[in-house]
């Protein structure tokens, strides 16, 4: 409702929209608003019961609570767990297939490695070592091997094969160690 | 990451990228940021301040289960509360499903719910002046359903009112409207404590 002939650029409920959204803070008003408050007294009135109400509301929400927080962070431990593991299987998977492009590619070298797998000892784990440097130069002789005897494209699939698992290899072990670098504080 | 003034003033957005390069810290300050008003939001919703509190727990788990997924081109407290929001409506089917109302019978012979008030549990029973705690419990009670919601997210949530509209889907000038026509029925409501 507007009193006497000060100039009206808006209307109480326009005026009455803006105090609600601002908490009755006058300091929103324009300067046409700001006016029309000041020959409203049906505004004025909205503008203090506004003030009022928003500090009835800030004082109805609870103070903080640290044990939320605490809590929240405790549960998220075994859900980072969770997905560290998750995570990984798609490393292990492109590491399967970049196994499987190469033993296509070279045939199963060193079939004796499995046999050589560490015993309890150090002499176990140097056998361990040898065979798997062994592995590298079959790999490498199967390789030239085969490619005097396979199908030029058989061999150029398994390349390819044995490439993209690498490559998903390295893509994928990315994306598992920015999930597995959960840390406190860096 | 080592909380300071400057990292406590860094946006929802910047703090999302960095717990998804698994930095506890960040997501700790947005947990920090919200959990306040994420609990006192959903005390209201579900009437149960020691639910609230599970359930805003189950919220940020959820959140942050789901950060991959989260698109930047909305707003991370939308998000967030929509996912409590959603657990908290999920809440109260089951809690309708579970319950059976006890009624009486009022002077006119009409049968009215019992409600038994439990102090502890009352989202308001922080409140020292109780009378004030029980007027603003049956006027917030009392509002339309779309109102509620509404009052909810703007003094409980602190949702701005663009964030309201972001998580209703409404227009912005509704939100104004319908928070208006809401704080009307409130002032007159709690005209006695104003």
């Amino acid at each position: 409702m507007i009193q006497g002939e000060a100039p009206v650029a808006t209307d109480c409920q326009t005026i009455q929209e803006i105090l609600t959204e601002h908490g009755g803070e006058l300091e929103r008003l324009d300067g046409a608003e700001s006016q029309h408050l000041e020959v409203c007294p049906d505004c004025r009135e909205a503008a203090a019961a506004e003030r009022a109400l928003r500090l009835i509301f800030a004082r109805a929400i609870p103070p903080t609570d640290p044990v939320v927080e605490e809590r929240v962070l405790a549960a998220l431990r075994p859900v980072r767990i969770r997905r560290r593991i998750v995570a990984f299987l798609p490393v292990a998977a492109s590491f399967l297939v970049a196994l499987v492009g190469a033993v296509m590619v070279g045939g199963v070298p060193g079939s004796g490695i499995l046999g050589l797998l560490p015993e309890f000892s150090t002499q176990g784990w140097m056998a361990f070592a040898t065979s798997v440097s062994d592995w590298g130069t079959a790999v490498a002789t199967g390789a030239r091997a085969a490619a005097t005897t396979l199908d030029p494209a058989l061999l150029a699939g398994a390349g390819l094969v044995s490439i993209f698992g690498l490559v998903g290899v390295v893509v994928t072990a990315l994306r598992w160690r920015r999930v597995s670098l959960w840390r406190e504080d860096r | 990451m080592a909380v300071t003034g400057k990292t406590t003033q860094l946006a929802d957005e910047r703090l999302v990228e960095l717990s998804l390069d698994g930095d506890e810290g960040a997501f700790g300050l947005l947990v920090r940021r919200y959990q306040r008003r994420l609990t006192a939001f959903l005390s209201q919703l579900v009437g149960d301040t020691e639910l609230a509190r599970e359930l805003s727990q189950e919220a940020f788990v959820r959140a942050w289960s789901a950060l991959e997924r989260f698109d930047p081109k909305y707003r991370f407290s939308t998000w967030l509360f929509r996912i409590a929001h959603n657990l908290g409506i999920d809440q109260l089917r089951r809690r309708r499903l579970q319950t059976t109302p006890l009624y009486r019978t009022d002077s006119d012979g009409g049968e009215v719910e019992v409600v038994v008030p439990d102090l502890d549990k009352d989202p308001l029973g922080h409140l020292e002046n109780r009378a004030l705690a029980l007027e603003l419990r049956q006027v917030i009670d009392g509002l339309r359903p779309e109102y509620r919601e509404l009052v909810l997210l703007r003094h409980f949530g602190g949702l701005s009112y663009q964030e309201i509209a972001d998580f209703t889907e409404m227009p912005l000038g509704t939100v104004k409207n319908k928070l208006f026509r809401a704080h009307s029925v409130l002032r007159k409501a709690l005209t006695d404590f104003l």
